[in-house]
């Protein structure tokens, strides 16, 4: 409870609180007012009107008249209703049911309610005082104990009102605070875990859609895509640890030969040539690592511009065409007409070269390769590559997407194993994915790439 | 030409400025960014080539802005170790004239720095190309050796331009990806050298002399004279 001034949950039941009883004064003091000055002042008119009445009945009978009258009506009467007192101009008693003149009224007329001594038992009263002719004092009460209840009533609906509003803000604070308090804790246990290095956690969803579940999903989204990137980076850190040792270990120890067995110059330089060759590949597999890198981050999306498909397949085709014309292979290119994807036509030129360049590598000489760019029935569009070369068996398809990885079918071929990785990185940044098919016999690559990235086109 | 190279790592600058000499140019090196900043702003060049990262509390970038500012026209090539296509971006916004990313190949320095070279000279508003007895119009868009007249695709044509452009000078298959096709990635097969072999058969028939010439470890290079 060290943090409950710092609550925000017990500030904002507090605040609640604090307008509900000012509502309820709102309510309450208007009405207090027009009960106690109103109906007073209401009751005093009505009690002049009698003491008037009483005065004509003293006009008409004189002294004896008004009490006998007087007598009559407070013999009549039930009892404690009605108050009356007729004194001499001594203010000695000669009619009523009041014994004495009450000492707190003086002066010569007017309403007060005071407290006087009603057959023993003293009961509040409001009185209105008149002088008679003659020095005659008539005195006309009311008893107010009856209305007592209905006060007593209204004080005691108020203060439960207020016991009310207090005891609900004050559990409502203490509920929303607990309810708040083990939320927020949860989030702050599972970001604490994923700051000490595990990944996997989430926060929990209670599927209930509130602020906070909704804060909640778009954070574990937001974890989803730093675990795949951390995940990415992991990745491409362990096959840099494995496959780049490959081609170093080749270079160390062609050089430690060298120096071993210092050969003539003529051979000397060849082998350094064979090292700089090496260092190039080296580096050619860095360079697709970076670039990898760089489509994974997804920073390439803000470079999006509407592409057309179609002719960036042709301008591709049209490059390789002499590679293929010289290895003796049918290469033909279609296309449905425009293709409008958004997005990065280098990237989508190097996705198809790289489809091209692996089918160029596997078909045989007079093998085919065609390329066809055109709409899907949901109007997403399509770039395939098909060949009729070895293809990639069933069981290697959901690989040969992974970084460095090699089929049977391409070992021993030129390559580092990443074009394929490319390709789907390409893919996946256009919102798309890469499809490989089997094209009995052959593969079919196709990369399909959403319409609904069309909207992000300039 | 006289180049200026601003490189602060003792080695790549040695190999650099060694192999620039080797080429016939004179070279002064400077080893941080304020004494290359003093020198690219004192000295006329014809070009300079620039390390992003200096010590000297001025980087590549800041010195190319800076000369730029001042109204510095020198052709620039930054030779930088950040590869990425928006550092890329960035030196060719901030002046730059070419970009060639680390490690790289001293052939492949050497063909950009002759074009950035070759650039400076000015030969801008030509309405031919001339290289031995090849004569390619620009306006045309007409290519004749000799008599004859040589039929081009529109991408030959272009391949054909940039090597008459850089004649006499080595042009790297990078440099053709980049300048001809317009593409910033190196494809695994020898596409570039079979264009070239496919152009090479159009404008070299048996009876005339070579006029492309395929350099080693480097690229291609188009002579105006035999033994060049």
């Amino acid at each position: 409870m060290i943090a409950l001034n710092r609550s925000s949950a017990v500030t904002w039941a507090v605040g609640y609180v604090l307008l509900g009883l000012a509502a309820l004064a709102a309510f309450a003091v208007p009405l207090w007012y027009a009960w106690s000055v109103t109906i007073f002042d209401g009751r005093a008119a009505i009690l002049e009107d009698d003491a008037q009445r009483l005065t004509e009945v003293f006009h008409h009978g004189g002294v004896q008249g008004l009490t006998a009258y007087i007598n009559a009506r407070v013999g009549m009467q039930i009892a404690g209703e009605r108050t009356l007192l007729l004194t001499d101009e001594r203010y000695r008693h000669l009619a009523g049911n009041l014994a004495a003149w009450p000492r707190e009224i003086t002066g010569a007329s007017g309403a007060n309610a005071i407290m006087v001594d009603l057959a023993g038992q003293p009961t509040h009263t409001q009185l209105v005082q008149t002088t008679l002719p003659g020095g005659y004092h008539l005195l006309v009460g009311r008893d107010l104990s009856r209305f007592l209840p209905l006060e007593r009533r209204f004080t005691y609906g108020l203060i439960s009102a207020v016991t009310f509003l207090f005891l609900v803000g004050v559990t409502g604070a203490i509920l929303i605070r607990r309810e708040l308090l083990a939320r927020v804790t949860g989030i702050r246990q599972t970001v604490a875990a994923i700051m000490q290095g595990d990944l996997r956690h989430r926060l929990p969803i209670r599927r209930t859609n509130d602020e906070l579940d909704t804060l909640s999903q778009t954070i574990n989204g937001m974890l989803d895509h730093i675990e795949h990137l951390i995940g990415g980076i992991s990745n491409v850190s362990n096959s840099i640890a494995h496959d780049l040792r490959t081609p170093l270990a080749e270079l160390r120890s062609r050089l430690e030969e060298l120096t071993l067995t210092r050969p003539a110059p003529a051979q000397t330089f060849a082998e350094v040539d064979a090292a700089v060759a090496d260092v190039d590949r080296v580096i050619r597999i860095f360079n697709a690592l970076l670039r990898l890198a760089e489509i994974d981050t997804g920073a390439r999306r803000s470079g999006f511009v509407r592409v057309d498909a179609s002719q960036v397949a042709a301008e591709v085709v049209e490059f390789y065409e002499p590679a293929a014309e010289q290895k003796g292979v049918a290469f033909s290119f279609a296309s449905e007409g425009v293709a409008a994807v958004a997005g990065d036509p280098v990237l989508l030129a190097q996705a198809l070269s790289n489809l091209i360049d692996n089918s160029l590598k596997c078909v045989a000489e007079h093998g085919a390769i065609s390329v066809h760019v055109g709409h899907r029935a949901d109007g997403a569009v399509e770039i395939a590559v098909a060949d009729d070369g070895p293809g990639i068996t069933e069981a290697d398809r959901p690989r040969a997407t992974e970084r460095f990885f090699r089929g049977d079918t391409s070992r021993g071929t030129p390559g580092v194993g990443l074009g394929l990785a490319i390709v789907d990185a390409v893919a996946k940044l256009h919102g798309g994915a890469l499809q490989l098919l089997d094209n009995h016999p052959g593969l079919r690559a196709q990369m399909v790439l959403p319409v609904t990235a069309t909207r992000t086109s300039r | 030409m006289k180049i200026l190279v601003v490189e602060d790592n003792a080695r790549v600058a040695r190999f650099v400025t060694q192999g620039l000499r080797e080429a016939g140019h004179t070279v002064d090196h400077a080893d941080n960014g304020r004494d290359g900043m003093f020198s690219a702003a004192s000295e006329p060049y014809d070009v300079i080539v620039m390390d992003r990262m200096l010590p000297g509390n001025i980087d590549g970038l800041g010195i190319i802005e800076a000369l730029r500012k001042a109204g510095n026209r020198t052709p620039i090539l930054i030779l930088s170790a950040l590869a990425a296509v928006d550092e890329r971006i960035r030196g060719l916004r901030a002046g730059g004239d070419d970009y060639l990313t680390k490690p790289f190949a001293f052939g492949e320095l050497l063909a950009r720095v002759d074009a950035l070279g070759r650039r400076s000279l000015g030969q801008d508003a030509e309405r031919a190309l001339q290289v031995a007895d090849l004569r390619m119009d620009l306006l045309t868009r007409k290519v004749t050796r000799g008599s004859r007249v040589i039929a081009l695709q529109p991408r030959e044509f272009k391949l054909l331009e940039y090597l008459m452009r850089h004649a006499n000078q080595v042009v790297t298959r990078t440099m053709l990806l980049e300048g001809v096709w317009d593409y910033n990635f190196d494809p695994q097969t020898n596409v570039v050298d079979v264009h070239i072999s496919k152009l090479r058969q159009k404008i070299e028939h048996d009876t005339e002399r070579p006029l492309v010439r395929t350099v080693r470890n480097a690229g291609y290079m188009m002579c105006e004279h035999d033994r060049a």
